[in-house]
């Protein structure tokens, strides 16, 4: 059985009249240590995931599993990056991870406790930072902060909810290889949701895309194979890196068409959003 | 300072004191003995209130002048915004004391607005008031009689010309609306009796008709003193029944006449009332002799006059009062009528020495036959529903006036010297002998209310 | 004066600026809300100096010329506005006024210093006080000649203006009367061939009178225009004739104050009254020491009396009437005690709001109904409510424990202080209580996630998320009740007659002395300085709580 489970899982929103399935069906296993990447468009249902896998969320139908366990509620142990970061804005960096750490290990010591939060706080090289309100942070320093607190609580399993999207493109190299570095230190169980193909394959061990929804499941696997550390200056020339990017980007756009002729019949507006993707444009719904 | 040369023991005592202001370093040496008679108060910080009139003038001035500190009380003196809320603060507590209208701690004895037992052991002053009318008024009363065109008309002005004007107004379906500052105040029953003295019915109080209105064929509303020259400019009222500074005011600023004084309306009518409540003075009795004591002396110093009978102290009251905290009208305004002057109009000044009398004639005394004749007003005017007895009135009366608290201070102050024996009363029975000087000429004999009540054409006769 | 602040604030400013660096007092500034010193502090810094003064033109000197053309204008029309109770006070007015009420001020602490001075300061003041006296007369003796003079001038200034119409007012009143009596006569006449005639002759005698009548009425008119152009000539002040009096006034009013110091550093002295006292008590002790047992009881009884007395005296205090200063004071003690009570309701209940919706449901006809409700109606239910609550300040241990306390003893809470305050309090708390429900009703969804990742517990999501993310909407609502409380105060104390601004206007407003306009006007400005003060306080409070570096103040 796999460390981090999601069972056969129906979920919906609204009421029975004009209800939208999320979810049908949808199964997901993760190993232990593994690092798996969910990959899927805007409007699949990717955060609803996260949110399913972390509690927030109670399927309909279906259950979801941590180490054998039904997950009920959201707690420590399952660590949650949010996509806008979710910092509390009136709380210092370090006034943010003390939060969690104090909530998560109210027995620490005071002395210990503020060494524990030094060391996350170097961890995501915000150094110097201490005092500063998240309003007064970069986009990449917040997300550091976010990912700092989470792991602070160490958590069993990580749910990354699109960490990187909001950022540049240089900032969030520099930060996925970051994210790496601290995830190899102790090869925690990571679920990371993304809409970047090529990050999913830099940094995953598997990639499991999410097909379109209305009622989404999830898709056909793609293993990863390519050797750590993955260097990304070489990584552009290897060839099977190129071949993964390129069938993973293929079965993805074959889902678009397919969603395209399914939700025809759907009067649900969708967000007039175009995704930006490698390839042509293509239209959506 | 004019106030010292004419009391010989303060005249002494305030070099005396300053001496010893500069001695006290040098020597040890006990002050001089004073005759005083200091009273074991139960209480020596007090508040009085008061309304902004002059006639307020013996509290401020028993402060101002040390009357009050010379008997080892501190005293505050505030001003109220009107007479409800003056007599709510002295009932409440909130006031030790106040300056109230004569008709006040009668009502509020005898439960006819709040009921509290109010009492009072000092008058304040005689007359004072005034009947002021708008310009337009004045005109038209000058219209129906052109004797009163001359620059200085005859007086007394009755009612009289007013009466066609009522009368007109009737005609076309309005009321004269005139003010009197509360509802039993001594302007609410002068007003109507100077209207009623010329046949003009001003309405009668009824148990359902608390306004007073029924029957009128005049129209009367309360309005705070200090109001009524704004409410007379803003046309609310045509016309007003008060005290002073506000016919001055009116004078001062162009906006009415005052027609007649109180004086003509009842020579030395009683008019204030140093009011406190029944259980404040059962409390505090030697704290109440003690501030009778400094206001028969602020009222002897407010009338004390030189050998031609000039009152020498006023104009310096005058100044006392027109400070902002005090009555705060200016200088001028309150002169007039403290030093013994009514401007009836811009060009008729008269004298009047005796338009506000402090001391003299006994006016400090409180006098039963004055309880009296406020009990019989409120009877005429439907106030007091059901008809009394005599004796009635007289217990009544007996309850909230209480000379024997005056006599008493009186007879400290003439043991330390302060007060000649003369100037009290001290055998009467408390009725003042029987007086026509009213503008109808009708005789009040405080001993016989009815009498005097069947002796009116308007109002309850019994 | 001003030129001294201004360098003082300047000086401040700029030593501020040199201490704690320029960002730092940037933001200091910015915080504060004061941004129009922004370009001087960076214009220090020789940061873009053109940048800089053109902004300081348009933050400081376009406010200043356009206070000053306001100034202009004030001064313009209130010269031109006359009311029967006086001109429009102008700026220069308002000043001198705003200048009396301080010397009042002023003087009732003299007085009431001079009640506690003793020994040699005690003689040395009155040796002040003397020798000021002194000066005084002959100054007293020539404002009351200029006065005399100066009335005597009005009087004739104001016959001579007067006579040609009063001329023509009797050569037309006599005019008319001839006239009259000729009109009467030829009625008269005209009556007996009226009688005898047809019905058409008697028509028109009809006519002959109606036109007759009507000329007398409008002759009648033109006497009484005459006689009110007469009377409104009258009532005009003359400038000359005020000026003189008002100067008269102030040395009247320094003289009453002196005699009044003279008597509080002598007979009424506390020290003089203890030694007075002390006298007494000397002699009071040899009678007891001489008495038999006939005596002894009344000696040792008057022995007590007189230390009683003494005690009493030591702690006694000089009764000062309430000032101006006193009763701001008083006033802002008064709003903030009701902006407590308002926001230790309103808070609770937003926050209670906020989080239930079945709460904010079970409030919302509340918060219809008695947030519209006036100031007006809601003083006197509170005043009968307060003092049935305390029914004998005097006595009531309540009013007795707040008089006793340190800092608040001096402002004598009574029920219509208390009245006002929870007037205050009804009014305001409104704003509050639907920011601070709209705030925590409006908490980031996101931040509820952490706090369920986290497990808090119901008080520590209260405290560590709800609060502070409401806290900035909670602020801007505590600002506006701020406001709306302070303006409902004056309201409230000039019907309570809770010593305060509002009762001063009052008491102004009823005094119609011809200074009281100004007095009235100046406390306009005191009224606009201190709901300016309050209200920045609330800004910097507001800017110090947001996170979100949202826009506060304009």
């Amino acid at each position: 059985m796999a460390y981090l489970e999601l069972d056969n899982v129906d979920f919906g929103f609204g009421p029975v009249s004009h209800r939208y399935e999320v979810f049908e069906r949808a199964s997901l296993a993760v190993e232990q240590n593994e690092f798996v990447a969910v990959i899927g468009f805007s409007g699949s249902g990717k955060s609803t995931l996260v949110s399913l896998l972390a509690g927030l969320l109670k399927p309909d139908r279906g259950q979801v599993h941590i180490n054998g366990k039904v997950v009920a509620a959201p707690g420590p142990d399952k660590g949650v990056v949010f996509q806008n970061y979710s910092l509390l804005p009136w709380l210092s960096v370090y006034g943010n991870i003390e939060l969690a750490v104090k909530q998560v290990f109210p027995s620490m010591k005071r002395g210990e406790r503020r060494d524990y939060i030094q060391h996350y706080i170097d961890m995501v090289s915000l150094r110097g930072s201490e005092w500063k309100l998240p309003g007064e942070l970069s986009g990449g320093m917040r997300q550091r902060l976010s990912l700092a607190r989470t792991l602070s609580m160490k958590p069993e399993v990580l749910l990354l909810d699109e960490p990187l999207s909001a950022l540049d493109a240089l900032t969030r190299s520099q930060l996925q290889d970051e994210i790496i570095r601290i995830w190899e230190e102790d090869r925690r169980t990571v679920l990371m949701i993304t809409n970047d193909v090529d990050e999913a394959v830099i940094m995953a061990d598997r990639i499991v895309p999410l097909t379109m929804g209305p009622a989404a499941h999830l898709g056909r696997e793609f293993p990863v194979t390519l050797p750590r550390p993955r260097d990304r200056a070489t990584l552009n020339f290897n060839p099977e890196f190129k071949e993964l990017r390129n069938e993973v980007t293929r079965y993805m756009m074959n889902l678009n068409e397919e969603a395209k002729s399914l939700t025809r019949s759907v009067t649900l507006p969708l967000p007039d959003l175009q995704p930006v993707l490698p390839g042509p444009r293509v239209r959506v719904g | 300072m004019p106030a010292a040369c004419s009391r010989p023991v303060r005249s002494l005592r305030l070099p005396v004191c300053c001496l010893i202001a500069l001695c006290a370093l040098v020597s040890n040496s006990p002050a001089i003995a004073q005759d005083k008679n200091l009273l074991d108060l139960e209480k020596f910080e007090l508040k009085f209130g008061f309304i902004k009139l002059t006639d307020c003038a013996p509290i401020v001035i028993a402060k101002e002048k040390g009357f009050f500190e010379e008997e080892g009380l501190q005293v505050e003196v505030i001003a109220q915004p009107n007479w409800k809320t003056l007599l709510d603060n002295v009932i409440s507590g909130e006031l030790d004391g106040a300056h109230m209208l004569s008709g006040q701690p009668i009502a509020a004895t005898i439960g006819f607005g709040t009921k509290a037992h109010v009492i009072t052991a000092y008058t304040m002053d005689l007359n004072g008031n005034g009947i002021t009318v708008s310009n337009t008024i004045w005109e038209r009363m000058q219209e129906n009689d052109p004797d009163l065109l001359a620059s200085q008309p005859q007086h007394p002005i009755s009612a009289d010309s007013l009466k066609p004007v009522v009368e007109e107004l009737l005609d076309e379906g309005e009321k004269l609306q005139m003010g009197m500052v509360f509802p039993v105040s001594t302007h609410n029953y002068e007003l109507r009796y100077w209207l009623a003295a010329s046949g003009i019915h001003p309405g009668m109080y009824t148990k359902s008709d608390i306004g007073g209105r029924t029957d009128a064929d005049v129209e009367l509303s309360v309005t705070p003193p200090p109001m009524m020259p704004a409410t007379l400019e803003a046309g609310n009222i045509q016309g007003y029944c008060v005290g002073e500074p506000w016919n001055q005011q009116a004078v001062a600023k162009g906006i009415g006449v005052p027609v007649t004084t109180n004086y003509d309306v009842w020579k030395n009518n009683p008019e204030k009332v140093f009011g406190v409540t029944k259980q404040w003075a059962d409390e505090n009795p030697q704290t109440h002799l003690a501030v009778i004591k400094a206001l028969i002396m602020a009222g002897q110093w407010l009338d004390e006059t030189d050998d031609n009978g000039k009152l020498v102290n006023r104009e310096e009251a005058a100044r006392i009062l027109s400070r902002s905290d005090y009555v705060g009208a200016d200088f001028d305004v309150i002169r007039n009528s403290m030093t013994g002057f009514f401007y009836f109009q811009q060009t008729d000044k008269r004298e009047m020495p005796d338009f506000n009398v402090f001391f003299k004639h006994d006016c400090t005394y409180p006098w039963y036959s004055d309880g009296v004749w406020f009990l019989t007003q409120m009877r005429r005017w439907g106030q007091i529903t059901e008809p009394k007895p005599d004796a009635w009135y007289h217990e009544t009366a007996k309850k909230v006036y209480q000379p024997e608290i005056y006599l008493e201070a009186a007879r400290m102050l003439v043991d330390e010297g302060l007060l000649d024996e003369d100037k009290v009363p001290w055998d009467t029975d408390g009725y003042k002998q029987p007086t026509d000087e009213f503008i109808d000429g009708i005789t009040y004999d405080g001993k016989k209310p009815l009498e005097y009540l069947k002796a009116h054409q308007i109002g309850n006769k019994d | 004066m001003l030129g001294l602040w201004i360098i003082l604030i300047l000086a401040c400013l700029v030593g501020a600026a040199a201490w704690a660096g320029k960002h730092r007092t940037v933001k200091a500034i910015d915080v504060a809300g004061l941004n129009f010193l922004t370009p001087i502090v960076r214009l220090c810094y020789g940061e873009e100096p053109e940048k800089q003064l053109k902004d300081i033109g348009r933050f400081i000197v376009v406010p200043v010329i356009a206070i000053l053309l306001f100034l202009g204008a004030w001064h313009v029309v209130s010269e031109k506005i006359q009311t029967k109770s006086g001109k429009l006070p102008n700026p220069r007015d308002t000043l001198h006024a705003a200048k009396a009420i301080n010397d009042f001020h002023y003087r009732e602490n003299d007085k009431q210093a001079a009640f506690n001075l003793n020994g040699e300061e005690r003689a040395q003041e009155l040796e002040r006080v003397e020798q000021r006296l002194e000066e005084l007369k002959p100054l007293e003796a020539e404002v009351n000649k200029n006065v005399a003079a100066a009335k005597e001038a009005a009087k004739e200034r104001l016959a001579t203006k007067v006579a040609p119409l009063q001329e023509e007012l009797d050569t037309l009143t006599a005019k008319f009367k001839d006239a009259k009596k000729q009109r009467d006569d030829e009625l008269a006449s005209l009556a007996s061939q009226a009688a005898v005639g047809d019905e058409d002759a008697k028509n028109a005698f009809v006519g002959k009178v109606r036109a007759y009548r009507q000329l007398a009425s409008d002759e009648r008119d033109r006497l009484r225009d005459l006689r009110t152009e007469i009377n409104d000539m009258r009532a005009e002040k003359d400038p000359e004739e005020q000026r003189a009096l008002a100067e008269q006034t102030a040395i009247a009013e320094e003289r009453q104050y002196l005699g009044k110091m003279q008597d509080q550093l002598t007979d009424s002295n506390r020290y003089e009254k203890v030694d007075e006292e002390n006298a007494k008590l000397q002699e009071a002790r040899e009678t007891l020491y001489a008495a038999d047992s006939a005596t002894i009881l009344k000696a040792a009884t008057k022995v007590a009396q007189t230390e009683d007395r003494i005690d009493r005296i030591e702690e006694s205090g000089y009764a000062k009437p309430a000032t101006l200063p006193y009763q701001v004071k008083r006033s802002v003690l008064c709003v903030f005690v009701g902006f407590l009570i308002g926001s230790a309701i309103a808070i609770p209940l937003g926050v209670l709001c906020g989080l239930s919706k079945t709460f904010m449901a079970a409030m919302t006809p509340f918060i219809a109904i008695f947030k519209p409700v006036s100031p007006i109606v809601w003083l006197p239910i509170a005043l009968i409510v307060a003092s049935a609550f305390i029914p004998d300040p005097d006595k009531h241990w309540f009013t007795q424990w707040l008089w006793e306390l340190p800092l608040l003893g001096e402002y004598k809470i009574n029920p219509a202080f208390i009245a006002s305050a929870v007037t205050v309090a009804l009014c305001s708390l409104w704003a509050t209580m639907v920011n601070t429900a709209f705030g925590v009703a409006a908490v980031d969804k996101d931040h509820i996630n952490v706090a369920r990742v986290l497990r808090l517990g119901f008080w520590s999501r209260l405290f560590k998320i709800v609060l502070p993310s409401a806290l900035p909407l909670a602020f801007a609502g505590l600002r506006i009740s701020l406001g709306v409380g302070w303006m409902v105060l004056i309201a409230a104390e000039l019907l309570s007659s809770s010593e305060g601004i509002g009762k001063y206007i009052w008491d102004q407003f009823n005094n119609g002395a011809s200074d009281s306009f100004a007095n009235m006007v100046f406390v306009v400005f005191v009224v606009g300085i201190i709901g300016l003060v309050l209200d920045r306080m609330m800004i910097v409070f507001q800017r110090l709580v947001s996170f979100d570096g949202a826009p506060t103040a304009i």
